[in-house]
């Protein structure tokens, strides 16, 4: 390991990642609920009231965060973007209608992604550097094509707790992890069902227990801590005290880097240029590949 | 005397009850592999690899500083692909053993696919390993009824794998196969595991309270111990070796650590164990 992981001798790296998908992540995550204006003003309740819920806790901690939108969320919501974008946040992009990208070939993939970044520039002026799957995946192909259109970093994938390069692009992975999103824990609709088995809205001063107890691991073993929150989520009168807690908590520690994940990618980048071996996103590609 | 009081084990140099740590190191192996569906699916993945690649060095780091030996049940597939990382296993002087190639539901195969599975595993632990597995874990916990007599073929004495009984018992009178049980109650993704596409939980249930969880495993351990009996865990490195989660291993760990005769023990020293003390003649 470099002796150096974050710049100035910070001990961790956190990037705090949201994903303001208005209505669209839930309608492609369960499409029944397509008409259905109650269950659908649950998730559309982040655009009113979560997001600047957001914004003044990021400000009051002088955090900086990652958002993604799909494309379409610019143009239904460009004075939220504007906010964000004065609040010196990064913007990132999820594709035109966070569609799910299993279901499309890499064709309709480029499609949605251009359709996406399009609106964004239109709306903001710019074009995202950072790129976040919906459902997680892609097909092979997509990643050297997200490096052609100046994507520097994606957010979609796991297995690792430090960031790492894709194997067919130097674009950057800041690896996911369930525990550390806000969705499996509190995401709620009587019906049509979410979560799809009605389980009970986890207790917050568990789940903020919980996210303290990762951070500090996080934090002991020098990694990079990527948070995915949502506003419909944790932008709630009720909930965002467990985000103010645990940026408090974070605080505290003063060795935190608090970075955009574009700060991080090109950290990472200038650090090195290569996984360590074995990394699993070889092995994965060492196996795919030889199926053809 | 009371039934329970009466069936009490007995353990070596008179110690109370018996702790066979053991760790499923399934990496990304199991249903979406067998089906390939995996190679277009790198997000869950990369969600596997994690176990071998980052998890199961801190797990060890945690086992060497609390001395306590494991015995960790891997498909021979991750041993194939991060080799280096399962040698490391065997340097800390851990037992490991078979999990099946990529975690194959062993009661959907016929007999001579599960010879085939054990044969192929057997190759792979040499060649890797160098070492000759006397324990076997069934993936996903059900076999056929002919794997019983299968697993000796391969120089397997003890099985882990059944849940219904808190110590161990003869399996096979004929080939002195032993089973060592475990319980669900154990087992890291009945609190901790998630994940999407494939669901799990199947309904998407919320994962655990850190706190709450441990406060479980050591309620099952001191009741374990207050009974004398033995227990071992299902744990996952891709689930309880996420970096907040170790915590809650060395707590448990250290909790164990803290009773008073406690044997801590491979399980392939407890399926051995169980023979030679002669408890080992009751089904």
């Amino acid at each position: 390991m470099n002796d150096e992981r974050w710049p100035n001798n910070a001990r961790s790296a956190v990037i705090l990642t949201v994903d303001f998908s208005d209505d669209l992540g839930v309608r492609t995550q369960v499409p029944a609920i397509e008409g259905r204006e109650k269950s659908l003003s649950v998730w559309r309740y982040g655009a009113k009231r979560g997001v600047d819920r957001l914004l003044d806790a990021f400000g009051e901690f002088d955090v900086p965060a990652s958002w993604f939108v799909p494309g379409r969320v610019a143009e239904t919501h460009r004075d939220s973007l504007r906010r964000i974008d004065a609040a010196g946040h990064e913007i990132g992009i999820s594709g035109y209608r966070c569609e799910d990208f299993d279901a499309l070939d890499l064709a309709a993939q480029k499609h949605a992604f251009d359709t996406g970044q399009a609106a964004l520039v239109a709306a903001t002026g710019r074009g995202a550097q950072g790129f976040r799957s919906f459902t997680g995946n892609w097909a092979p192909g997509f990643a050297p094509f997200l490096q052609e259109r100046g994507i520097e970093w994606s957010s979609s994938w796991r297995g690792d707790d430090l960031p790492y390069f894709h194997h067919d692009a130097p674009l950057i992975e800041l690896p996911l992890h369930y525990e550390l999103e806000d969705e499996p824990y509190f995401a709620f609709n009587l019906a049509p069902p979410v979560p799809v088995g009605q389980s009970r809205i986890a207790s917050y001063r568990e789940v903020l227990a919980n996210w303290k107890q990762d951070f500090d691991a996080f934090h002991r073993f020098g990694l990079c801590f990527v948070l995915r929150l949502h506003p419909e989520i944790t932008g709630t009168a009720g909930r965002i005290g467990i985000l103010r807690d645990l940026l408090a908590a974070m605080r505290e520690r003063g060795d935190v880097w608090f970075a955009t994940g574009a700060q991080v990618a090109q950290w990472w980048r200038s650090q090195r240029d290569a996984n360590e071996p074995g990394h699993p996103v070889e092995i994965f590609e060492r196996h795919r590949s030889a199926l053809r | 005397m009371r039934a329970i009081e009466a069936a009490r084990p007995h353990w070596p140099e008179g110690r109370r009850s018996c702790v066979a740590l053991a760790f499923d190191l399934d990496g990304p192996t199991g249903g979406a592999m067998l089906d390939g569906s995996i190679w277009r699916n790198p997000s869950y993945f990369t969600l596997g690899a994690y176990g071998p690649w980052r998890a199961l060095g801190r797990i060890l780091d945690v086992l060497a500083e609390h001395s306590v030996p494991a015995t960790f049940f891997i498909p021979a597939w991750v041993i194939e692909n991060w080799p280096a990382q399962c040698r490391a296993i065997v340097e800390h002087g851990h037992e490991v053993a078979y999990h099946g190639y990529m975690h194959e539901a062993f009661w959907t195969l016929s007999p001579d696919e599960q010879r085939d599975v054990m044969a192929r595993s057997m190759r792979l632990f040499d060649r890797h390993l160098g070492v000759r597995p006397v324990g076997f874990r069934t993936p996903s916990g059900d076999w056929s009824v002919e794997t019983m007599r299968i697993l000796p073929e391969f120089g397997v004495c003890y099985s882990s794998s059944m849940r219904g009984d808190d110590r161990p018992y003869l399996l096979d009178a004929a080939s002195g196969l032993i089973e060592i049980p475990a319980r669900w109650e154990l087992d890291d993704y009945a609190s901790l595991a998630y994940q999407r596409n494939p669901d799990f939980p199947a309904g998407l249930d919320r994962i655990a309270s850190y706190e709450t969880t441990l406060d479980n495993w050591c309620r099952e351990f001191d009741g374990s111990h207050h009974d004398g009996l033995a227990m071992t865990t299902l744990f996952h490195p891709k689930v309880s070796g996420k970096p907040g989660r170790i915590a809650l291993l060395e707590e448990f760990v250290g909790h164990m650590r803290a009773a008073r005769g406690v044997w801590f023990a491979k399980c392939s020293e407890v399926a051995s164990w169980w023979t030679a003390s002669g408890q080992g003649t009751t089904t």
